[in-house]
């Protein structure tokens, strides 16, 4: 399917040519984003079908709003912008109706084993879920979707020192809790 | 990165998330996603000013939904090639002519819906020209392309709807991809192809 590389490369001339009302041109950039997309909603909110809804209602909402995308600004940071916001619908809708994950369950995301095996990789998640959404999303995007800090400001609307803290914040996180594991493995 | 960021720790976490199985998307995500955008209806002005519009929640059953609405109706979405006229930028999916055969896929299935999608390559000096892709296993004596007068060679295919890799082999060795079309990220015949999205409408 798409390319779910960091940084995958957009033709930047795709977002305008979808704007002035290509379709081809519109189906191309949701063909190159889509996985990317789908991978940091699954990170983000946990469950698949979160994550498909989250991104389907970001692509509708791209479509309808392409007529505001500014001609000379980057598509990726403004097409993020938008899925991190129905991320955190979704996470804000979830904490409003209290899901609990039963004993036993096993959110989507840990899926089959990495090559790390199954211990690291259930591990990798369990630290990720207890990081606040915040400092979650601001490391996904710098070390997943490997975004420069000034992108991330753009997604986020939060100021570079802050945003900088909250990726420290995460790594020293995973850093205390997987370095055990990682000693084990 | 800075010197807190890089370490080895952050590195494999990166690489499990980067390569997290489930958020690898199935075969018709996109097509589906593409549905729902093209069926959508556009949010007034004071949806869109006051940002409080909402899609209705599609559920894995709604979607299951709108594919098989999908299917029933169909959807042409580029216009076909005359003989004379220039080389088409990419595969086009449209109502076949009567003029070209129309080539069947090895793997066709004549209970599903399936949309005629013309390919177009130009190349006047080869000898045979075959489409191969995804939909014929890549079968090189599955899709030949007929030459027209003016150098070009077409067939067209029903293809199902979403997203196709193809290439084209030219005089049974040299594989290429449709220089008019967009890449595939993905290298299913051990080289680069060519992407082509089917719609229905």
């Amino acid at each position: 399917m798409s390319d779910s590389r960091p940084n995958s490369s957009i033709d930047p001339t795709l977002p305008l040519r979808a704007k002035a009302g290509d379709r081809q041109a519109f189906a191309q950039l949701v063909d190159v984003m889509y996985a990317r997309s789908l991978r940091f909603a699954l990170h983000m909110v946990g469950n698949r079908e979160d994550a498909e809804e989250a991104v389907q209602d970001t692509f509708v909402r791209v479509y309808h709003n392409l007529s505001r995308f500014r001609d000379d600004a980057r598509f990726e940071p403004w097409m993020f912008r938008i899925l991190a916001n129905r991320c955190r619908t979704v996470l804000e809708k979830r904490r409003r109706h209290s899901v609990v994950i039963q004993y036993g369950d096993v959110p989507d995301r840990i899926g089959a084993t990495s090559e790390g095996g199954r211990d690291w990789t259930e591990e990798v998640y369990k630290v990720l879920d207890t990081l606040p959404a915040e400092q979650r999303e601001a490391f996904l995007l710098r070390h997943v979707e490997d975004m420069a800090y000034e992108d991330i400001a753009a997604v986020t609307g939060v100021g570079l020192s802050a945003l900088r803290m909250r990726v420290k914040r995460a790594c020293d996180a995973l850093r205390a809790r997987l370095t055990e594991v990682m000693r084990d493995d | 990165m800075t010197e807190f960021e890089r370490d080895p720790i952050i590195d494999r976490v990166r690489d499990t998330l980067r390569g997290a199985p489930k958020a690898t998307p199935d075969q018709r995500a996109v097509a589906r996603v593409l549905q729902t955008v093209w069926e959508s209806p556009r949010p007034s002005v004071w949806q869109r000013w006051l940002g409080a519009w909402r899609l209705p929640a599609v559920s894995a059953l709604g979607a299951g939904a709108v594919a098989v609405a999908a299917l029933a109706l169909g959807f042409v979405s580029r216009g076909a090639v005359s003989p004379e006229g220039e080389a088409a930028p990419m595969a086009a999916t449209s109502a076949p002519t009567g003029e070209y055969p129309v080539a069947q896929p090895a793997a066709y299935d004549a209970e599903s819906v399936r949309v005629p999608t013309q390919f177009v390559f130009e190349n006047a000096g080869a000898a045979q020209v075959a489409l191969v892709g995804d939909f014929n296993e890549w079968k090189e004596d599955a899709t030949p392309l007929v030459k027209l007068p003016n150098g070009l060679w077409t067939t067209t295919v029903p293809l199902s709807p979403g997203r196709h890799v193809y290439a084209f082999l030219v005089d049974g060795t040299l594989l290429v991809a449709d220089p008019r079309a967009p890449k595939a990220g993905d290298e299913d015949y051990g080289r680069e192809g060519s992407v082509v999205m089917v719609f229905d409408r």
